[in-house]
């Protein structure tokens, strides 16, 4: 079940007005999806499915993975098509730690950054500074410190990163339940003792006390990376994420459309197998995944960053 | 559901298909507390508040908050999960007391302009036209300070900085582009601007138009100085003059807000609102 996010909370060491703004979108997005999409043909019949907002990329992570290279922030003239397609927010992604990238998709505009691990990394160390943007960021995480430290820098919202163009929600799965476990944990410390976790997982001190406080992330948090069917979306809704992000589960699926409207009706009705059973019905072939237990760590996308 | 209610008690529900509904639960129940230390002359009420997904549970709320998110989204989930219909005899039919915020003002209003290809559902119930993301996209959402005087009218003097101005966010927001008047029927002119979507009309139940008349829209917030809070030129242009910038307005029960009270803490909208069902309420309980 999941814990409300307070309508007041800090989330951030430098908290101001901008701030509120930012987390506020991702607020209006809650019990949602957000659906990867690389074309306006593409936006189109997200929004028609009823996404709350769309992800413009050049490739659904499964297809980076597939064709290798290096994966790159897409090019701003296709996402300005699917912004003028579409009056839901386009988000875009970054490279993480590429600072430019990020410039460029504010100035074009678009609603919220994704500084993504879907994409190659362009710096072995850093994260964007996210608060001195206007435009808000959404970043991935695995566990409670690197939750805490993207929000540290200045995300207005978290995903867990799960595994990306997979299929498979094991990941995703894993890193919920280790966020949730670690915050649970973290809420029955004294101050001494949130000290040295503050130390052991490498999180601020004040932002760490707040979450163990609230008992969850002080930001909204998304599902992502491995979603495939709508009984994986109410899965994750169901261990307490606010909504979801679908990749590649969408559009490498046999009927996307209608798989796209079932899993949005799947986060709406997450807690009503009876709505969840209908929905499932007859969705065609699922993207055909590869399993996350087969792969060798070097192929994984959630490794990168920290 | 409905049976077994005492006199005082009130059900009030946050449609949550989508968007910020936890946000007004939390800010309704910070009101009632308000209420229940203030309350000494009206009926004390007992509030429950819950979360509305299905036409049973919508069927057991005295009154109605439909929340910020994307409405497009709000509107398809509705449809899909056959609550368009609940919700407009819920408006419009039996005019129960119904607040929307940002994606909920839109929902409620008779005219949208702006909307995706191929239109969207409204579910109706104000006679006005918004325009959807009226200020452009989130790097221009922003915060400005309202003087609402419909609160300072609210038994002000019980509430502490009641004259305070409000600290009003906007995100991605509408506004109230013009009041139209009020029609036997559909918005049938507004429909043949370019790019407009209407609400379907549905008449008001005869036992309740004996006791609520409809009247006009009333103008509840407006937002000053709107051009010095935009940051892009680009933006300023496309104000219309003849617009103005309602951001609050009211008619018979409804009442839309076009930024989002259940951001900031601020439970002063709220309280009043509940002020407003309960004196609803009684001139429906007892006619």
């Amino acid at each position: 079940m999941a814990t409300s996010l307070p309508t007041q909370t800090n989330g951030s060491a430098n908290h101001d007005d901008s701030f509120t703004q930012k987390t506020g979108l991702a607020r209006m997005l809650k019990g949602g999806v957000i659906m990867d999409v690389v074309n306006a043909e593409q936006a189109r019949i997200a929004e028609e499915a009823g996404a709350v907002a769309v992800m413009a990329l050049e490739r659904v992570p499964a297809d980076i993975r597939a064709q290798g290279g290096v994966a790159r922030m897409s090019d701003p003239k296709m996402i300005k098509e699917i912004m003028e397609t579409v009056t839901i927010p386009v988000m875009a992604k970054a490279r993480i730690g590429h600072f430019v990238e990020c410039q460029i998709l504010e100035a074009i505009g678009v609603d919220y950054i994704d500084e993504s691990e879907v994409l190659t990394p362009a710096d072995h160390a850093h994260h964007v500074e996210k608060h001195p943007f206007s435009v808000p960021f959404v970043c991935g995480c695995r566990n409670l410190g690197e939750a805490l430290r993207r929000i540290s820098e200045g995300a207005a919202m978290i995903r867990t990163k799960g595994e990306a163009g997979t299929g498979d929600v094991i990941e995703a799965v894993r890193h919920m339940r280790t966020v949730t476990a670690e915050i649970k944990r973290a809420g029955s410390m004294s101050d001494a003792e949130l000290r040295i976790l503050a130390k052991d997982i490498q999180a601020p001190y004040e932002l760490l006390k707040e979450t163990a406080k609230l008992g969850r992330l002080p930001v909204v948090n998304f599902a992502a990376g491995g979603i495939a069917t709508p009984a994986d979306a109410a899965l994750m809704m169901q261990l307490g994420c606010d909504g979801v992000f679908v990749g590649s589960g969408i559009f490498k699926s046999g009927d996307a459309a209608k798989r796209a409207k079932a899993i949005v009706q799947a986060v709406t009705h997450y807690n009503d197998p009876k709505v969840l059973a209908a929905v499932s019905e007859d969705l065609g072939v699922a993207m055909v995944g590869i399993n996350c237990g087969s792969m060798d760590s070097s192929e994984k996308m959630s490794g990168r960053g920290w | 559901m409905t049976v077994n209610k005492g006199k005082g008690d009130v059900t009030v529900g946050v449609l949550a298909l989508q968007g910020a509904f936890s946000e007004h639960i939390q800010l309704l129940r910070q009101a009632a507390e308000i209420l229940a230390d203030k309350h000494t002359t009206l009926v004390r009420r007992r509030w429950t508040f819950i979360e509305v997904r299905t036409e049973l549970e919508l069927s057991s709320c005295d009154a109605l908050i439909i929340p910020g998110g994307e409405s497009t989204a709000i509107s398809l989930v509705a449809q899909r999960s056959n609550m368009l219909e609940p919700l407009r005899d819920f408006v419009k039919v039996s005019r129960k007391p119904t607040w929307g915020t940002c994606a909920g003002l839109i929902l409620l209003a008779e005219s949208a302009n702006r909307t995706k290809k191929g239109g969207q559902e409204l579910i109706g119930g104000l006679d006005v036209r918004v325009n959807r993301n009226h200020f452009g996209r989130q790097i221009e959402s922003f915060q400005a300070n309202l003087d609402l005087p419909f609160l300072s009218k609210a038994n002000g003097n019980d509430f502490v900085g009641t004259n305070e101005p409000f600290k009003a966010i906007f995100i991605r927001a509408p506004i109230v582009e013009r009041l139209l008047p009020n029609v036997n029927g559909e918005q049938i002119e507004q429909a043949t601007i370019e790019e407009t979507v209407i609400a379907p009309s549905r008449s008001m139940d005869e036992t309740v138009r004996k006791i609520i008349n409809i009247g006009e829209v009333e103008v509840m917030g407006i937002l000053p100085g709107r051009a010095a809070a935009l940051k892009h030129d680009g933006t300023k242009e496309k104000l219309d003059a003849e617009a103005g910038d309602i951001i609050a307005v009211r008619q018979a029960n409804v009442f839309g807000t076009s930024f989002h009270p259940e951001l900031t803490g601020d439970a002063r909208i709220h309280v009043w609102w509940l002020e407003q069902v309960s004196e609803a309420l009684n001139r429906r309980r007892s006619p």
